[in-house]
């Protein structure tokens, strides 16, 4: 049936869209989890998204560009903690400054390697690895399980990090210090070491998200690409209630969201292609809007440690 | 001669400019019960901090057992057996109990497991040993303030020290609770182990301890066995003369004074939706000072913001006067604005005086000269009127508070916890400005005095109410007094069930 | 931001970021020197490039950051003043076609209205999701940035297109609707005043009114405005909201009737972004925002010759500004630090 064959375009889309934000969000959960609020985390994607690109086509494969592309998100998520943890700048400001400088280096290298011009970049992409048995079930099965293998990392990242969280001693301290710093350090633990490496790992999320977005979905790096999905993720975030696995199916549901762009047409839904840009960031917001009270962020949210005066 | 387990020399401590401890010495012997007494401001938390690994002395020595040793962390602390309970608690409000307990608690290598069970067990053992009891599985942020304290001590209580060490943490509790903790802490010294015991209470102090020693301005000034010890001395080592205390008044009713504030059967609720007061009706006159005393949670908070009309009643009558002045108990955040300047926090009372407001203008020469007279006539120790209120002392801002205040407060003055962490000098100027607003004329406003210091509403209300669960009980003149109103305070919140929690 | 900090910290900060900009064009191949003299070249090389590129590209700069000093002196993180710029700029080409009609001296006022009235609306809506239902602001107003963006791109190639139907712009908007310039035959327009005194009134707004107090008071210690001041928070934080979206709205118009007299896609290289750059360089000060919003002025302006002589890409300016704003945050860092 044509009808079904659209729908398993989309769901296969949304998936393929959710994956990134997924990833990132995923990372963000646990850096918010700590108390940090990282608005830097587009920065780390869009990094993430030219080291995927230039490492897939210097060291001469996918895979190797993933790698790269964790690294660049890493970094950038690095700076931002240095100056945020470290010497206790303001999380919010800063984490605008990292974005745009992210978004402007990104930009200059681009531009200063491969010119003005726009040409497309051919970059060895990711192929989809369907998983045996799974990807034969009907429907689900190659929108779900003949995705690139960065899917397969989200899905089992959202329960092993809720594992992380509720059932080892490490996750319950990354809770302690996201909630009362002080009382955490008066336990011992080191919260500001803490808060440092899980907001490098959620660096390194958003930049395998960014080297998804090249690798396994675009196949070219063009500037500005990541279109404030780092930004999305933090939203995500929220939506899911910084819980690992809700924040995995928000995720998705905003990659759906993100898919109409593509598969709107074909759904038969008539409208400006702009609309169906913006959809995505109307969505978030309504959501947003909707979701209030439900839960509560980590008490030591965006709070600097050790407090100012 | 029992064993010295604890031994501070000359220890110094500086903040910045500030000399918090300027050679104190402690002894802490094996099975005893330590009172370390001071007024606020001595230096007891300093010194504690340094025995507790959280600061490092800038010179003098610590010797455990015999050897000197260095601290560097508060594991280090734990490590030679020195268990520390803060006053402000070091606890993880949305986490459980148990969490809590288990939080810090490195198992070896295998430091990834979290041991929930093990916890648990240990933790029930320690209960039944120490005659505590609390929920483990409760959440924190659901308990009461002496459950959290409990809970606290045994956090202390886990890691087997030799040493505990308690800082003030009678200051939250009900007369009854602060009875049962005294008689815990003498209960802990029985197998060998110290407690030291920090406080501004002499007669906490004197009920429990084997041995006192009393901090003055970061020195040592007498440290005796308890038998060698009466009040008036002690009194005299911790202020340095003989203390008159306060403006001792006769409480005087006045039954015909202008009714400035009337309230009648206000509920209202608390931050996280609880039904704080539950129906209160209180009458507020011209020239008295009410005192409303009571445990925190029971409705203070939420008492004082209705009446002085920073907060809306959820239902109930309530006519408030329209001069008031509200001393609120957290001056850092609600009562000055810290990046400003003594200018412009006095310049926070623009909206209710006229003087300092000329349309959509505000009058800077008017305000700058209220300050500069505030500078003066209240002593506050400050540069100039342009320095910043976060370089005043504590006691300082508070004088600062109060001087802007009292000019608005020609029908009502709210005082919530007015003298909170202020040495004796600045109690006593405040509760004088208390004293002397009632009376100055007979246009004076009325006073409603809020706070957990029994001592204080005793010592100056002419009409006296205790708060429990959000419900006011006034107190007859018979039960003014310590065990009289402890008495009126089973049930409160605060004041623990069995089951070890609200 | 709270207290304001001296001015030396700006200087300190601008060293700072000149060195790292330097050492990253030394990375990359190229030369400062070379570089820097080519963006003074253009950027002040002749009376044409101060008045017609400078100036001209200081003045949404200077709106922009006066609307962003603004909103955090009063502790309102508006992300959002590019989203709020291109509403402003879409409302002003809009009063700007139609209102063909009318004489000059009543329309450009409109034009220049309905886009602060536009600008407004935008950030209405992050505004009241902060005050109602109490959602942080940063990353609302983030999302309205792309919506903004969207919706202009949209209305180019749609409603608002021009008439032929080919590009993606609108027509010109009516003579009677641009604004004046203030030096024949350069392209200064007289925006630059109106930037210049808006900078001046909101310096007195905050000096000598009641509600330039109660913002800063709001921004600076909200429960103890609330509490101790009696001061209607939640007002002053939607009015400042709306205030910070009108003028970043007006900047938008005042961009469209003065330089481009048409709205096009890409309107904006990201002003709303650079405007958190000069409004954290001028300390959030009314008068001091003026002279980084110059400074930044001069720096977009010497980019495209930057890139013409020295082969900098355009997109490095962008990065130094964000250079910009973590100097200053860590200069101030270290200042409370040693301070404390």
């Amino acid at each position: 049936m044509p009808e079904l064959v659209v729908l398993v375009a989309f769901l296969e889309a949304s998936v393929r869209l959710g994956v990134p934000l997924a990833l990132a969000a995923m990372g963000e959960t646990i850096t918010e989890r700590t108390g940090v609020i990282n608005i830097g985390l587009e920065g780390s994607v869009i990094a993430g998204a030219l080291g995927g690109a230039l490492g897939a086509m210097a060291l001469g494969g996918a895979w190797a560009g993933m790698f790269v592309g964790a690294g660049a998100g890493a970094a950038v998520a690095f700076v931002f903690a240095a100056f945020s943890i470290g010497l206790g700048t303001d999380q919010i400001i800063t984490g605008t400054a990292i974005t745009l400088g992210g978004l402007g280096f990104t930009g200059a290298i681009y531009q200063a390697r491969f010119g003005t011009t726009g040409a497309v970049l051919s970059v060895p992409t990711l192929a989809p690895a369907p998983v045996p048995l799974l990807s034969d079930l009907p429907v689900v099965g190659s929108a779900l399980f003949a995705q690139a293998p960065t899917a397969y990392l989200a899905y089992v990242l959202a329960p092993a990090l809720w594992y992380f969280l509720y059932r080892t001693q490490w996750g319950l301290e990354v809770r302690a210090v996201g909630e009362a710093p002080d009382a955490a350090a008066a336990a011992g633990v080191r919260v500001r070491w803490t808060r440092f490496w899980a907001t490098v790992f959620g660096g390194a999320m958003a930049g395998v998200a960014g080297a998804h977005l090249v690798l396994a979905h675009a196949g070219t790096f063009a500037e500005n690409m990541s279109a404030g999905r780092g930004f999305i993720a933090i939203a995500v975030v929220v939506l899911g209630r910084w819980n690992p696995v809700l924040v995995l199916f928000a995720a998705l549901f905003f990659g759906a969201a993100n898919a109409l762009q593509f598969q709107g047409q074909a759904l038969g839904l008539d409208a400006p292609y702009q609309l169906f840009l913006a959809f995505p960031y109307v969505l978030t917001l309504a959501a947003l809007a909707g979701w209030v009270g439900r839960s509560r962020a980590p008490a030591a949210l965006a709070l600097p440690w050790p407090k100012r005066e | 001669m029992t064993e010295v387990l604890a031994r501070l020399d000359g220890i110094v401590h500086r903040f910045g400019r500030v000399t918090a401890l300027d050679g104190a010495d402690l002894q802490v012997r094996a099975g005893e019960v330590h009172g370390v007494l001071g007024e606020n401001g001595a230096g007891k938390s300093t010194l504690l901090s340094v025995l507790g690994g959280v600061l490092r002395a800038d010179a003098g020595t610590l010797s455990l057992r015999g050897t000197a040793v260095t601290l560097h962390s508060p594991r280090d602390a734990w490590a030679n057996g020195i268990g520390l309970v803060y006053q402000h608690f070091k606890l993880v409000p949305r986490l459980t109990v148990l969490e809590n307990l288990a939080l810090g608690r490195r198992t070896g290598s295998r430091g990834w497991r979290l041991p929930l069970r093990e916890v648990e067990d240990r933790a029930a053992e320690l209960m039944t040993q120490a005659g505590l009891t609390v929920d483990l599985h409760a959440v924190v942020e659901d308990l009461s303030v002496g459950n959290r304290q409990r809970v606290e001590i045994l956090k202390a209580l886990l890691r087997d020290p030799r040493i505990l060490i308690l800082d003030e943490p009678t200051a939250v509790l009900s007369p009854p609770e602060v009875d049962t903790l005294l008689a815990l802490l003498r209960s802990l010294v029985t197998d060998g182990r110290a407690v030291v015991l920090v406080s501004h209470k002499l007669d906490e102090v004197l009920a429990v301890s084997d041995h006192v020693t009393v901090l003055r301005e970061g020195r040592t000034v007498l440290s005796a066995p308890r038998s060698e010890l009466e009040v008036t001395s002690l009194t005299h080592a911790m202020i340095g003369a003989d203390h008159i205390s306060g403006p001792r008044r006769e409480p005087h009713a006045v039954a015909d004074g202008e009714v400035v504030t009337r309230l009648r059967d206000v509920r209202a609720t608390g931050p996280r939706g609880q039904e704080a007061l539950r129906g209160v009706s209180l009458d507020l006159r011209r020239g008295e000072i009410v005192g409303i005393a009571g445990v925190e949670g029971n409705g203070q908070r939420e008492l004082a913001l209705v009446l002085a009309g920073r907060a809306e009643p959820t239902s109930g009558d309530i006519e408030v006067a329209s001069g008031t002045g509200f001393i609120s108990q957290d001056r850092t955040s609600e009562g000055l604005a810290l990046e400003f300047d003594l200018t412009e926090n006095v310049a926070l009372a623009a909206h209710r005086d006229e003087l300092f407001r000329s349309g959509i203008l505000l009058k800077w020469d008017e305000i700058e000269v209220r300050a500069e007279r505030l500078r003066s006539e209240f002593a506050i120790r400050a540069a100039d009127v342009s320095v910043p209120a976060r370089s005043l002392s504590g006691g300082n801002q508070q004088r600062l508070v109060v001087g802007r205040e009292l000019p608005e407060a020609t029908d009502l003055l709210v005082a919530e916890n007015p003298t909170r962490g202020l040495d004796v000098a600045a109690t006593d100027f405040v509760h004088g400005q208390i004293v002397d607003a009632v009376r100055s004329s007979v246009d004076g406003p009325s006073v409603a005095l809020i706070s957990t210091d029994l001592d204080e509403v005793l010592e100056l209300s002419d009409r006296l109410f205790v708060i429990v669960r959000g419900r006011l009980t006034e107190v007859a003149r018979e039960q003014w007094t310590r065990e009289g109103v402890g008495a009126l305070m089973v049930g409160a919140a605060g004041v623990p069930d069995d089951r070890g929690s609200r | 931001m709270r207290r304001l900090s001296p001015a030396w910290t700006a200087l300190v900060a601008l060293v700072l970021t000149l060195a790292v900009a330097a050492g990253s064009l030394v990375l990359g191949g190229f030369n400062p020197i070379e570089a820097g003299f080519a963006m003074m070249r253009g950027a002040f090389g002749s009376s044409n490039a101060i008045l017609s590129i400078t100036m001209v590209r200081a003045v949404p700069l200077i709106l922009t950051g006066l609307a962003v000093a603004l909103a955090f002196r009063a502790g309102i993180w508006n992300i959002g003043a590019e989203g709020q710029l291109y509403a402003g700029a879409v409302a002003a080409v809009w009063v700007g076609l139609v209102g063909g009609a009318l004489p000059g001296f009543v329309l450009v006022p409109l034009v220049l209205a309905s886009a602060a009235v536009a600008g407004a609306l935008w950030s209405a809506i992050p505004a009241l999701m902060r005050v109602r239902l109490g959602t942080g602001e940063v990353i609302t107003t983030i999302l309205m940035n792309f919506v903004g963006i969207y919706l202009a791109a949209y209305m180019v190639v749609g409603p608002l297109q021009e008439s032929r139907g080919v590009f993606s712009q609108t027509d010109a908007i009516a003579e009677t609707a641009t604004l004046p310039l203030l030096v024949s035959g350069t392209r200064l327009h007289s925006g630059f005043l109106l930037a210049l005194l808006l900078g001046g009134a909101m310096w007195a707004m905050f000096r000598w009114t009641r509600i330039g107090f109660e913002i800063r008071a709001v921004g600076a210690a909200p429960k103890a405005a609330r509490i101790a001041g009696l001061i209607k928070t939640d007002r002053v934080v939607l009015l400042t909201f709306l205030a910070s979206g009108a003028i970043a709205g007006l900047a938008g118009g005042v961009e469209v009737a003065g330089v481009t007299f048409a709205l096009y896609e890409d309107l904006s290289p990201g002003w709303g972004y650079t405007a958190i750059a000069v409004a954290l360089l001028g300390g959030l000060h009314p008068i001091a925002v003026l002279g980084t919003g110059l400074l930044f002025g001069a720096l977009e302006g010497g980019a495209a010759e930057m890139q013409r002589a020295a082969g900098i890409p355009a997109s490095w300016v962008s990065a130094v500004e964000a250079l910009v704003i973590l100097s200053v945050l860590a200069v101030d860092q270290v200042r409370r630090r040693a301070n404390a």
